[in-house]
């Protein structure tokens, strides 16, 4: 492992019972993500995309293998050890927002601050610069209900960066929207990326994603296969 | 609660339905509450204004006066005590009707000797030592009786003046009267009253010896509380009432149980959201029935304002309610503490959400 690595999967393996047998969707899969490096992940339908992205993200253990988050080995941890490490070095993006629909913009990154107990006064101030980083400062009283889905899904990176998370895992965050958003979407990411040293990890298809990548890697029978170079 | 508050505030459509049950069942438990304190009075008010400790009853007469009759040898077994005042007490109840043309009168007569320990005031003891008459609660005075009206006692051919007011006080939903014993012994036995009475009345003395003196006498002993027992309704009463008020908390408990789980299954998505960001069980569920909580309080403590209004605008009529602070207490705090309890049921369901579902993925 690489002095800089904040994420590595290694030797992961999960299968689901599939009738009389069982249909094996990662397969002694190894990768490894440096702090500040983009990948994109792709694959077919049913490849094990999101399958790999919970495992990486410890919301769901592997039969076997192992995740190691910022230095820290999330075998043998516990429930509570594992939500723990999750919430001080992991964060999501997800397909839609996901927000939740009673919070305003600003409200859904101080729920961040929250939960990491967080002074309030503090997390207010990080909320808004944040929203300041995405251009939405001026809709930080907004309800969900009130933004657009490229808004949304803004705040819902913000939210992310709101966890100074030195994992960020994104599955297919561009999916429901059209190109041009997309690519603000996009350019959001690979800039949080560097600009905050996160280990970035997505899983999208679009020529933006692959274009701002520094790696791009197939998801294909249960392994990573990397893509140019 | 961060989520919990705000949740309340913006979507409280959703949360009126639940609110208006418990607000509802909360003026009900308040309105129960006060005819439940308003009956007990009613039936016991005047007994429990008598000044004694312990009531000596015929054994197996269940504290029921009209089943009890005992003899002068009983008492002196139980003045024989030191440190005991004991006196007989004559009880029963009574039809007076007026010989003026006034309306009838139902009555719970009791008989004193004019130097029992129960007759606390001068000009009381003076109006039972003088020619037989009437002593009547305070409230009959309110209803146009008067000093000097007769009335003729059901059962006897004795007719008796009014001579005097006492306390407000009921025996049996009935407003209480006070005679001479010995004008209570000739209406209840004529002439031939032998001294008889219905129970003695007890002050001072310890629980060994007046359970001595009730096995020699054969009788029974009982505390001013379990007295009240014997009261006609009493222990029908307070336990209906008790067991109504008990069924409203566990309808309460269930309702908001079944709300708080439907919750809990709507919310599935975004429990496992706030658990991927790293919220633990216990932020999730602190949340939650917190949110419960506060609901339920604040539904509880409307409901029980209006229940209080309600049961004050009623008891300027003649209807036996009554507020009593600490029973209204009890009823608005074991409401909460049942509401949160049913919200207990969602517990498992809460914990057992995977923070996987946020990303879509079945664990
Ligand atoms: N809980 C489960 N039980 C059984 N099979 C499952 C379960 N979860 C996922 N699978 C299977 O594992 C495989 C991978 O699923 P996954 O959701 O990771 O695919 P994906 O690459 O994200 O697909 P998509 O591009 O459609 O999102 C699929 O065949 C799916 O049916
Ligand atoms: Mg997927």
């Amino acid at each position: 492992m690489k002095a800089d690595t904040a994420l590595a999967v290694s030797g992961v393996r999960v299968s689901f019972p599939d009738g009389r047998h069982e249909r094996v969707v990662l397969d002694r899969l190894d990768l490894e993500i440096a702090a500040g490096e983009l990948v994109v992940v792709s694959g077919q339908s049913g490849a094990g995309k999101s399958t790999l992205l919970a495992v990486a993200g410890l919301l769901r253990r592997p039969d076997s293998g192992e995740v190691t988050i910022a230095g820290i080995s999330a075998r043998g941890l516990s429930q509570r050890q594992r939500t723990a490490l999750r919430r001080d070095h992991i964060a999501f993006v997800y397909q839609s927002a996901n927000l939740l629909p009673s919070l305003t913009a600003i409200e859904q990154l101080e729920l961040v601050g929250h939960i990491h107990r967080e002074r309030s006064t503090e997390a207010r101030r990080r909320a808004l610069a944040l929203l300041d980083e995405i251009d939405m400062a001026d809709r930080a009283d907004q309800l969900p209900s009130q933004l657009s889905g490229g808004e949304r899904q803004r705040v819902g990176i913000a939210r992310a960066l709101m966890a100074t998370p030195s994992v960020l895992i994104a599955d297919e965050p561009t999916a429901s929207l059209d190109p041009a958003r997309a690519e603000v979407v996009t350019n959001l990411l690979a800039a949080a990326a560097t600009k905050h040293a996160i280990a970035t990890l997505v899983v999208a298809h679009d020529t933006i994603a692959l274009d701002r990548a520094n790696r791009h890697l197939i998801l294909d029978a249960g392994r990573l296969r990397e893509v140019g170079s | 609660m961060f989520l919990a508050l705000r949740d309340l505030r913006r979507g409280a459509r959703r949360f009126m339905l639940l609110g208006v049950v418990i607000a509802l069942v909360a003026v009900l438990s308040t309105v129960l509450s006060g005819l439940a304190t308003g009956l007990v009075t009613d039936g016991i008010s005047g007994l429990r204004a008598l000044p004694f400790e312990h009531l000596a009853f015929q054994r197996g007469a269940d504290a029921t006066f009209s089943r009890s009759t005992l003899r002068p040898a009983a008492l002196e077994k139980f003045e024989a005590l030191s440190g005991v005042e004991a006196t007989e007490v004559g009880s029963s109840f009574v039809n007076a009707a007026s010989m003026d043309g006034g309306p009838s009168l139902d009555l719970a007569l009791f008989g004193l000797s004019a130097d029992s320990f129960l007759v606390e005031r001068p000009e009381a003891r003076a109006a039972l030592a003088d020619t037989p008459g009437l002593v009547l609660a305070s409230e009959l005075r309110d209803e146009g009786v008067e000093v000097g009206d007769r009335y003729s006692l059901g059962g006897s051919n004795l007719v008796l003046p009014v001579v005097g007011f006492t306390f407000a006080g009921t025996y049996g939903h009935a407003p209480i009267a006070f005679t001479s014993l010995a004008t209570w012994q000739q209406i209840q036995f004529g002439s031939g009253a032998d001294g008889r009475y219905s129970a003695i009345a007890l002050r001072g003395g310890s629980n060994d010896a007046l359970d001595a003196a009730a096995s020699a006498t054969e009788t029974d002993v009982l505390t001013k509380e379990a007295a009240f027992g014997g009261s006609p309704g009493y222990t029908a009463e307070t336990t209906t009432m008790s067991l109504i008020r008990g069924f409203l908390l566990v309808i309460s408990a269930l309702v908001i149980g079944a709300f708080f789980t439907v919750l809990t299954v709507q919310r599935t998505r975004q429990i496992g959201l706030l658990k991927a960001m790293g919220a633990s069980n216990g932020y999730v569920l602190r949340d939650g029935i917190g949110q419960m909580a506060i609901l339920v309080s604040a539904a509880t403590l409307g409901g029980v304002a209006i229940g209080c209004a309600l049961v004050l605008a009623v008891g300027r009529t003649k209807a036996p309610v009554e507020l009593n602070v600490a029973s209204v207490a009890t009823v608005a705090l074991s409401l909460i503490v049942a509401g949160v309890g049913g919200s207990l049921v969602a517990f498992r369901r809460v914990t057992q959400i995977e923070p996987a579902i946020a990303l879509g993925v079945e664990p």
